[in-house]
Protein backbone atom coordinates (compact mmCIF):
# COMPACT_ATOMS: atom_id res chain seq x y z
CA UNK A 1 0.00 0.00 0.00
CA UNK A 2 1.56 3.43 -0.84
CA UNK A 3 0.84 5.86 1.87
CA UNK A 4 0.96 9.42 1.83
CA UNK A 5 1.10 12.44 4.35
CA UNK A 6 -1.50 15.03 3.21
CA UNK A 7 -2.59 18.06 4.68
CA UNK A 8 -5.93 20.06 4.31
CA UNK A 9 -6.14 20.87 0.40
CA UNK A 10 -3.78 18.91 -0.90
CA UNK A 11 -4.81 16.31 -3.43
CA UNK A 12 -3.51 12.50 -4.63
CA UNK A 13 -4.25 12.04 -8.41
CA UNK A 14 -4.02 8.48 -9.90
CA UNK A 15 -4.09 8.05 -13.33
CA UNK A 16 -5.05 11.10 -14.91
CA UNK A 17 -8.79 11.31 -13.80
CA UNK A 18 -9.13 10.52 -10.52
CA UNK A 19 -8.38 12.80 -7.77
CA UNK A 20 -8.86 12.40 -3.99
CA UNK A 21 -9.01 15.24 -1.96
CA UNK A 22 -8.38 16.33 1.27
CA UNK A 23 -11.41 18.86 2.33
CA UNK A 24 -11.35 18.95 6.58
CA UNK A 25 -9.39 17.09 9.66
CA UNK A 26 -11.27 16.51 12.55
CA UNK A 27 -10.80 14.25 15.63
CA UNK A 28 -14.28 12.88 14.66
CA UNK A 29 -12.86 11.54 11.12
CA UNK A 30 -11.08 13.01 7.71
CA UNK A 31 -13.45 14.69 4.89
CA UNK A 32 -12.77 13.48 1.69
CA UNK A 33 -13.44 14.61 -1.79
CA UNK A 34 -13.23 12.24 -4.60
CA UNK A 35 -13.74 13.25 -8.22
CA UNK A 36 -13.68 10.50 -10.91
CA UNK A 37 -15.10 10.07 -14.16
CA UNK A 38 -18.64 8.79 -14.57
CA UNK A 39 -17.73 5.59 -15.86
CA UNK A 40 -15.96 4.79 -12.36
CA UNK A 41 -17.78 3.90 -9.71
CA UNK A 42 -17.05 5.39 -5.58
CA UNK A 43 -18.47 3.98 -2.85
CA UNK A 44 -17.83 4.14 1.11
CA UNK A 45 -16.39 0.64 1.49
CA UNK A 46 -18.39 -0.91 4.31
CA UNK A 47 -21.54 -0.16 1.87
CA UNK A 48 -20.34 -2.02 -0.84
CA UNK A 49 -18.95 -4.94 1.70
CA UNK A 50 -22.68 -4.89 3.08
CA UNK A 51 -24.37 -5.18 -0.33
CA UNK A 52 -21.95 -7.77 -1.71
CA UNK A 53 -22.11 -10.07 1.00
CA UNK A 54 -26.16 -9.86 0.36
CA UNK A 55 -25.40 -10.85 -2.90
CA UNK A 56 -23.75 -13.79 -1.84
CA UNK A 57 -26.28 -15.09 0.42
CA UNK A 58 -29.07 -14.50 -2.37
CA UNK A 59 -27.42 -16.00 -4.83
CA UNK A 60 -28.32 -19.70 -6.07
CA UNK A 61 -26.92 -22.29 -8.25
CA UNK A 62 -29.59 -21.73 -11.41
CA UNK A 63 -31.06 -25.10 -10.75
CA UNK A 64 -32.01 -24.68 -7.69
CA UNK A 65 -34.21 -21.91 -8.10
CA UNK A 66 -37.10 -23.05 -8.91
CA UNK A 67 -37.34 -24.82 -5.73
CA UNK A 68 -36.40 -21.51 -4.46
CA UNK A 69 -39.52 -20.27 -6.01
CA UNK A 70 -42.09 -22.88 -4.91
CA UNK A 71 -40.99 -21.99 -1.29
CA UNK A 72 -41.43 -18.66 -1.64
CA UNK A 73 -44.88 -18.77 -3.69
CA UNK A 74 -45.68 -21.27 -0.46
CA UNK A 75 -44.71 -18.03 2.01
CA UNK A 76 -46.24 -15.54 0.27
CA UNK A 77 -49.76 -17.87 -0.60
CA UNK A 78 -49.80 -18.15 3.73
CA UNK A 79 -49.39 -14.63 4.07
CA UNK A 80 -52.42 -13.87 1.66
CA UNK A 81 -54.30 -16.29 3.48
CA UNK A 82 -53.90 -14.61 6.83
CA UNK B 1 -41.61 11.35 4.88
CA UNK B 2 -37.94 12.02 4.01
CA UNK B 3 -37.63 10.62 0.55
CA UNK B 4 -34.43 8.23 0.29
CA UNK B 5 -32.52 9.94 -2.62
CA UNK B 6 -28.99 8.49 -4.42
CA UNK B 7 -26.18 10.64 -4.78
CA UNK B 8 -26.21 14.08 -5.52
CA UNK B 9 -29.39 15.10 -3.87
CA UNK B 10 -28.48 19.03 -4.73
CA UNK B 11 -28.58 18.52 -8.78
CA UNK B 12 -31.95 18.33 -10.37
CA UNK B 13 -32.26 14.54 -9.89
CA UNK B 14 -33.65 12.80 -12.61
CA UNK B 15 -36.62 10.25 -13.03
CA UNK B 16 -37.65 6.98 -12.18
CA UNK B 17 -40.04 5.21 -11.47
CA UNK B 18 -42.33 2.44 -13.45
CA UNK B 19 -45.67 1.34 -12.43
CA UNK B 20 -45.78 -1.15 -14.78
CA UNK B 21 -43.25 -3.80 -14.98
CA UNK B 22 -45.04 -6.41 -16.73
CA UNK B 23 -44.69 -4.65 -20.14
CA UNK B 24 -41.18 -3.85 -19.37
CA UNK B 25 -39.98 -6.99 -18.55
CA UNK B 26 -37.70 -8.63 -21.08
CA UNK B 27 -38.19 -11.82 -22.80
CA UNK B 28 -36.43 -14.54 -21.19
CA UNK B 29 -34.15 -14.95 -24.40
CA UNK B 30 -32.97 -11.47 -24.20
CA UNK B 31 -29.45 -11.10 -23.12
CA UNK B 32 -29.23 -8.02 -20.48
CA UNK B 33 -25.66 -6.75 -19.94
CA UNK B 34 -24.27 -5.94 -16.91
CA UNK B 35 -20.97 -4.03 -17.65
CA UNK B 36 -19.90 -4.14 -13.73
CA UNK B 37 -21.55 -7.52 -12.96
CA UNK B 38 -23.08 -7.21 -9.24
CA UNK B 39 -21.20 -6.96 -6.37
CA UNK B 40 -19.31 -10.42 -5.01
CA UNK B 41 -20.06 -11.24 -9.06
CA UNK B 42 -18.04 -8.70 -11.28
CA UNK B 43 -17.05 -11.43 -13.77
CA UNK B 44 -20.46 -12.45 -14.54
CA UNK B 45 -21.64 -9.62 -17.64
CA UNK B 46 -24.92 -11.31 -19.31
CA UNK B 47 -28.15 -12.23 -17.66
CA UNK B 48 -31.18 -13.55 -18.95
CA UNK B 49 -34.45 -13.19 -17.06
CA UNK B 50 -37.90 -15.20 -16.81
CA UNK B 51 -41.03 -14.80 -14.89
CA UNK B 52 -44.66 -16.49 -14.87
CA UNK B 53 -47.88 -15.02 -14.19
CA UNK B 54 -48.68 -17.24 -11.44
CA UNK B 55 -46.54 -15.09 -8.48
CA UNK B 56 -44.74 -12.03 -8.54
CA UNK B 57 -41.12 -12.83 -8.67
CA UNK B 58 -38.29 -12.80 -11.26
CA UNK B 59 -35.27 -14.95 -11.80
CA UNK B 60 -32.65 -13.28 -13.00
CA UNK B 61 -29.68 -16.25 -14.37
CA UNK B 62 -26.50 -15.56 -14.76
CA UNK B 63 -24.87 -17.04 -18.45
CA UNK B 64 -21.54 -17.71 -18.08
CA UNK B 65 -20.50 -20.83 -16.35
CA UNK B 66 -21.03 -21.18 -12.88
CA UNK B 67 -22.66 -17.57 -12.77
CA UNK B 68 -25.30 -17.41 -10.00
CA UNK B 69 -29.05 -16.98 -10.02
CA UNK B 70 -31.21 -14.76 -8.47
CA UNK B 71 -35.21 -13.98 -7.25
CA UNK B 72 -36.14 -10.82 -7.41
CA UNK B 73 -39.37 -9.06 -7.23
CA UNK B 74 -40.15 -4.99 -8.14
CA UNK B 75 -39.75 -3.58 -4.72
CA UNK B 76 -42.80 -1.54 -5.34
CA UNK B 77 -44.94 -4.31 -4.89
CA UNK B 78 -43.05 -5.11 -1.52
CA UNK B 79 -43.21 -1.53 -0.09
CA UNK B 80 -45.71 0.80 -1.75
CA UNK B 81 -44.47 3.94 -2.58
CA UNK B 82 -41.19 2.61 -3.11
CA UNK B 83 -39.20 5.21 -4.83
CA UNK B 84 -35.27 6.00 -5.70
CA UNK B 85 -34.18 9.11 -7.44
CA UNK B 86 -31.08 7.96 -10.14
CA UNK B 87 -28.28 10.22 -9.84
CA UNK B 88 -27.13 11.81 -13.05
CA UNK B 89 -23.96 9.75 -13.45
CA UNK B 90 -26.16 6.65 -12.53
CA UNK B 91 -28.72 7.50 -15.57
CA UNK B 92 -25.35 7.62 -18.06
CA UNK B 93 -24.85 3.97 -16.77
CA UNK B 94 -27.49 3.27 -18.28
CA UNK B 95 -27.07 5.51 -21.05
CA UNK B 96 -30.78 6.66 -20.20
CA UNK B 97 -32.84 9.06 -21.93
CA UNK B 98 -35.58 11.30 -19.97
CA UNK B 99 -38.32 9.73 -21.33
CA UNK B 100 -37.12 6.19 -20.56
CA UNK B 101 -38.94 3.52 -18.65
CA UNK B 102 -36.63 1.86 -15.98
CA UNK B 103 -37.37 -1.76 -14.99
CA UNK B 104 -36.51 -2.03 -11.04
CA UNK B 105 -35.66 -5.39 -9.27
CA UNK B 106 -34.79 -6.28 -5.78
CA UNK B 107 -32.95 -8.96 -5.03
CA UNK B 108 -34.57 -11.59 -2.46
CA UNK B 109 -32.46 -13.25 0.11
CA UNK B 110 -33.50 -16.40 1.32
CA UNK B 111 -31.67 -16.60 4.68
CA UNK B 112 -29.87 -20.12 6.04
CA UNK B 113 -33.03 -19.72 8.64
CA UNK B 114 -35.75 -19.70 5.85
CA UNK B 115 -36.43 -16.68 6.84
CA UNK B 116 -37.74 -14.09 3.07
CA UNK B 117 -36.08 -10.76 2.64
CA UNK B 118 -35.61 -8.32 -0.06
CA UNK B 119 -32.35 -6.18 -0.59
CA UNK B 120 -34.28 -2.60 -0.98
CA UNK B 121 -31.01 -0.73 -0.40
CA UNK B 122 -28.70 -1.49 -3.53
CA UNK B 123 -31.90 -2.71 -5.93
CA UNK B 124 -30.87 -3.23 -9.36
CA UNK B 125 -31.90 -1.08 -12.74
CA UNK B 126 -32.45 -2.13 -16.10
CA UNK B 127 -32.90 0.17 -19.14
CA UNK B 128 -34.90 -2.01 -21.38
CA UNK B 129 -34.24 0.01 -24.61
CA UNK B 130 -31.01 -0.77 -24.08
CA UNK B 131 -30.97 -4.14 -22.19
CA UNK B 132 -28.19 -3.15 -19.70
CA UNK B 133 -27.94 -3.24 -16.55
CA UNK B 134 -26.26 -2.84 -12.88
CA UNK B 135 -27.53 -2.55 -9.26
CA UNK B 136 -27.62 0.51 -7.90
CA UNK B 137 -26.08 1.39 -4.45
CA UNK B 138 -26.91 5.19 -3.50
CA UNK B 139 -24.88 6.98 -0.97
CA UNK B 140 -27.72 7.66 0.98
CA UNK B 141 -30.97 5.59 1.18
CA UNK B 142 -33.17 5.29 4.25
CA UNK B 143 -34.44 1.52 2.40
CA UNK B 144 -33.19 -1.29 4.55
CA UNK B 145 -30.89 -3.97 2.70
CA UNK B 146 -33.05 -6.59 4.51
CA UNK B 147 -36.87 -5.76 4.26
CA UNK B 148 -38.94 -8.56 5.47
CA UNK B 149 -40.83 -10.53 2.07
CA UNK B 150 -44.48 -9.98 3.21
CA UNK B 151 -46.29 -9.77 0.08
Amino acid sequence: MLVFTRKRDEAIMIGDGIEIRVLRTGRDGVKIGVTAPAAVAVHRREIYDLIRAENEVAARRPHDLQQLLARLCGQSKSSDEQ
Amino acid sequence: MIQPTASCPSRAPLTVRTADIARLEPRSDDVIAFPDGLPGFEECRRFVMSSDGDHPFQCLEGLEASSPAFVTIDPARVLPGYRLILSPVDRRHLDAREEDPLLWLAIVTVNPDETATVNLRAPIVINPRLMIGFQVMPHDCLYPLRHPLSI
